[in-house]
């Protein structure tokens, strides 16, 4: 892989830029989701928080949902608007596109890692024990890093030739966030709802996240054949969709 | 020994009509059947070679198909038809900088600019300092590059490019870079990488450049070849137009 110092570089840049002007720079990592965290926990907690199971804490349960989420959300936007954001490189200088999707998609990675560090904080504080299971939440990051990096190769040839396909993914991806378990218990909802939310693959990610990390939810084998078939045939048909389009899109940068 | 071989190469742009740039004015202009395509022919059957350590020099008037060949010689661009083949490494000066990044330090951008370019980045790295001190910014590499003045950026993006030999150099109109004593400077090391053995090809509208550097010329006119030939001649020809 002649390409992995430069998807290294990335990574670091991606990791390192955007708080590069800020006093405590890269420590907003830590800081971001428990602040999101903090919020919703005060708005929602009085609602949703004597809903869920017994033995299953509400802040572990919201940042989990949180933290996934966004390494999901943003991640995907990111790696999906990396390679135009990139055009001035690549019309100059050949390097393979994909490596920019790729190193959005672990930049995302990197950050969902640091989060674990205030959530196992957050753990410790609502005594909601980490499992032994833990060492899984590598295998589910690195598998949801396949789903983004997937996805997001699908998503920049759409990005670059259609202007408004942006506005239109970041609205389907609001629905979906909505569709997702991430403050509120399934149980709240109606049948037909559960249904749905049952079927969006992130609530399995989900699910499994929280089970892995501390014994938070309760995931069914359903939930891991469906994220191994999800993330695989995300990656797969995503590196074939580019290359095959690719050719046609580049001349559009 | 041919080192860059382009064979039959055709580049044509897909272009929608009425340019529907959006999902949603794709979607309108198709229920109304008014989305057309339409082909644009950027380059018709190209074909040449060149050797190692021949300078060709490319001509031809803005909108000719210059720049859509360098792209498909650097591997950019695929070719919609025909076959381009490169053998060695290539050193694309095709925009200095390309990929400079304004909040990154002098010295991370020569990494960064060093690492797109595929190159050994622990070598770069012990060859940093150098590469600063001959673009004349050594006291400022370690701040971001949006204190750098232009002139600056240009300088040090040129050094970098510039600071590992090629086999394949692909020039584009950077033969003129900073103020005069840099200019002199860099004409110097540009003339001394293209008299090294490089295969290079070469854009540019300095016919005097042109005369004195490139063995060969290919004269584009429309997207496709319209002269080939020993430099002067196409030169010539090219003036005479």
């Amino acid at each position: 892989m002649k390409y992995l110092p430069l998807i290294r570089l990335l990574v670091n840049r991606e990791l390192t830029l955007r708080y590069k002007r800020s006093v405590i720079g890269i420590g907003w990592t830590l800081l971001n989701p428990v602040l999101t965290s903090a919020v919703l926990w005060y708005v929602f907690s009085f609602v949703f928080a004597s809903r869920l199971p017994n033995g299953q804490q509400f802040g572990p349960y919201l940042m989990a949902g949180i933290l996934l989420n966004t390494f999901f959300g943003q991640g995907l936007m990111q790696s999906a608007d990396s390679i135009a954001s990139n055009g001035g490189v690549l019309t100059k200088i050949y390097v393979p596109p994909q490596v920019f999707a790729i190193s959005s998609a672990l930049a995302g990675l990197t950050n969902f890692f640091i989060g674990l560090l205030p959530l196992a904080v957050v753990c410790y504080i609502s005594g909601q024990p980490l499992a032994w299971t833990l060492p899984l939440v590598l295998v589910i990051g690195v598998l949801l890093a396949f789903l983004v990096a997937g996805l997001g190769l699908t998503l920049s040839i759409l990005f670059i030739r259609f202007d408004d396909s942006r506005n239109i993914v970041s609205i389907l991806l609001l629905i979906l966030m909505y569709l997702t378990p991430i403050f509120y218990p399934v149980s709240i909802m109606n049948s037909t709802m559960q249904n749905i939310i049952h079927w969006n693959p992130i609530t399995s990610y989900l699910d499994i996240f929280r089970w892995a990390f501390s014994n938070n939810a309760t995931p069914t084998l359903f939930s891991w054949v469906y994220i191994f078939t999800w993330s695989i045939l995300a990656l797969l048909l995503g590196t074939y969709i580019f290359k095959k389009y690719w050719p046609r899109t580049v001349a559009m940068l | 020994m041919a080192v860059i071989e382009v064979k039959n190469v055709n580049v044509t742009y897909r272009v929608l009509m009425k340019k529907s740039g959006s999902l949603k004015e794709l979607f309108r202009d198709s229920i109304k059947g008014k989305a057309r395509v339409v082909d644009y022919v950027a380059l018709k059957d190209i074909s040449f070679t060149v050797d190692e350590s021949e300078v060709v020099a490319i001509l031809g008037r803005n909108g000719a198909g210059k720049s859509t060949l360098l792209k498909v010689l650097a591997g950019v661009l695929p070719p919609t038809k025909g076959v381009r083949k490169v053998t060695g490494s290539i050193a694309p000066m095709i925009e200095l900088g390309a990929g400079f990044h304004q909040e990154m330090t002098g010295a991370e951008n020569v990494l960064f600019y060093s690492a797109l370019m595929g190159r050994n980045l622990k070598s770069v790295k012990a060859r940093t300092p150098a590469i600063g001190e001959w673009a004349g910014v050594s006291d400022h590499m370690g701040f971001p590059l949006r204190t750098f003045s232009s002139g600056m950026v240009a300088r040090l993006a040129f050094s970098t490019a510039t600071d590992e030999q090629a086999e394949v150099l692909l020039v584009d109109e950077v033969l003129s870079v900073g103020d005069a004593d840099f200019q002199t400077k860099s004409k110097a090391r540009m003339e001394e990488l293209i008299k090294s053995g490089a295969a290079v090809v070469l854009v540019s509208h300095d016919m005097t450049a042109v005369r004195t550097l490139a063995d060969r010329a290919i004269w584009l006119e429309n997207g496709h070849v319209k002269m080939i030939g020993k430099a002067s001649d196409v030169v010539d020809a090219y003036e005479a137009n």
